[in-house]
């Protein structure tokens, strides 16, 4: 089962790509997985403003789903990536698993996290994250290790 | 403004070179120069190594390193990344230990160009004579800008400012250090070379009150 959220429904088709089975989207762009017991290859997107509304900003996908009460999804082998408004990769973020609140677009875990540019100088993990997907801003709680590739003289 | 400064800046060599040739037949001293605290902008020049016009082939650089204890925020609408908690840098060149950090996300792997640290701020740096130089300040701001035909790669140290040698300490508000360049410069500064002619591991004590004493290079 796959489950897709989008911010932009007009876009849905097109990132249902491969073995659509259920996409739960009601008009306002939210999502209501109660009833579902399990859902694989979870995506989220967030587009960004007009003019570039055609433009990924953000992408949360996940290897499973698990739907709990409250619009919230377990989603596990978490994988957000974020762009720049001309389609770059700007920052991938990787979690064994997390909590997914699909009304307030926000992610969190008490676990490890790693995360790198799209270039893959800026690298950084961590243990405990939140993401909020509105304003990409994501936070890690305690043991912050970064490593950053040539940038100082 | 200019005449003064290079005026003072003319002083500051001849009394080192003074130091160094007639301090000699002395026991261990520190000499002091202290500017007129009622000088509105005074610039010292303190020597950390001599330019190298040596034109050596690049070679790959060693990443830096940043740790923290507590939370870091990735605002990437801002491109900004905030560390706090007992935060340590290190770097090839430098390391950095303070309690708050903020540096802006580099675009395309560029070039960092803003690094604010905060609170108990502790750098140790090695200039390219392999001097270690040791930096206590409450805040430092690194900038770079790269524009045509110069490059400003400079960080400010405010705060009960004050760099450490083997030459002596500089304290000053602010203190500048020019990476570009090499140097370091101060406003409103106060200097103390530290003298050793009696031999390697010799203590020197500080003649005045108001200074610090101060450990010979061992």
């Amino acid at each position: 089962m796959t489950i897709s959220v989008t911010r932009h429904p007009s876009l849905a088709t097109a990132l249902l790509a491969a073995g659509t089975i259920l996409v739960f989207a009601i008009p306002n762009g939210r999502t209501q997985p109660e009833g579902v017991q399990h859902a694989s290859n979870f995506t989220s997107v967030e587009y960004f403003e007009p003019p570039d509304q055609q433009q990924m900003k953000s992408r949360l996908s996940g290897a499973e789903a698990h739907p709990q009460p409250g619009g919230l999804l377990v989603i596990q082998q978490l994988k957000l990536e974020t762009f720049t408004v001309d389609g770059k990769p700007e920052l991938i973020v990787r979690a064994p698993e997390c909590v997914y609140d699909t009304f307030n677009h926000v992610a969190n875990s008490p676990g490890h996290l790693q995360a790198q540019t799209g270039d893959g100088k800026f690298r950084v993990e961590g243990d405990g994250f939140v993401w909020r997907q509105s304003d990409s801003f994501l936070t890690i709680s305690n043991n912050v290790h970064t490593v950053i590739e040539n940038t100082l003289k | 403004m200019k005449n003064r400064t290079a005026t003072f800046l003319c002083l500051v060599g001849l009394l080192a070179l003074a130091s160094e040739r007639t301090l000699r037949a002395q026991t261990n001293t520190n000499a002091v120069v202290e500017n007129d605290t009622n000088t509105a902008v005074t610039v010292v020049a303190m020597p950390v190594a001599p330019n190298d016009n040596t034109v050596l082939p690049p070679k790959p650089r060693p990443p830096t390193l940043i740790e923290a204890d507590g939370p870091a925020d990735f605002d990437l609408t801002k491109r900004r990344v905030t560390y706090r908690d007992n935060v340590r840098v290190n770097d090839p060149e430098m390391k950095l230990r303070c309690d708050w950090l903020a540096a802006d996300l580099p675009q395309d792997g560029g070039h960092v160009t803003n690094i604010v640290a905060e609170t108990n701020v502790v750098i140790d740096f090695t200039d390219n004579r392999g001097q270690t130089n040791h930096v206590t300040c409450d805040r430092a701001v690194y900038v770079f800008e790269a524009q045509t035909g110069t490059t400003n790669d400079t960080v400010t140290f405010t705060g009960n400012a004050r760099v450490e040698n083997a030459q002596g300490w500089l304290t000053g508000e602010p203190i500048y250090w020019d990476r570009a360049n090499n140097h370091l410069r101060a406003d409103n500064p106060k200097m103390i070379w530290r003298q050793n002619f009696n031999g390697a591991g010799a203590e020197t004590k500080s003649p005045a009150d108001n200074t610090n004493n101060l450990s010979a290079p061992k």
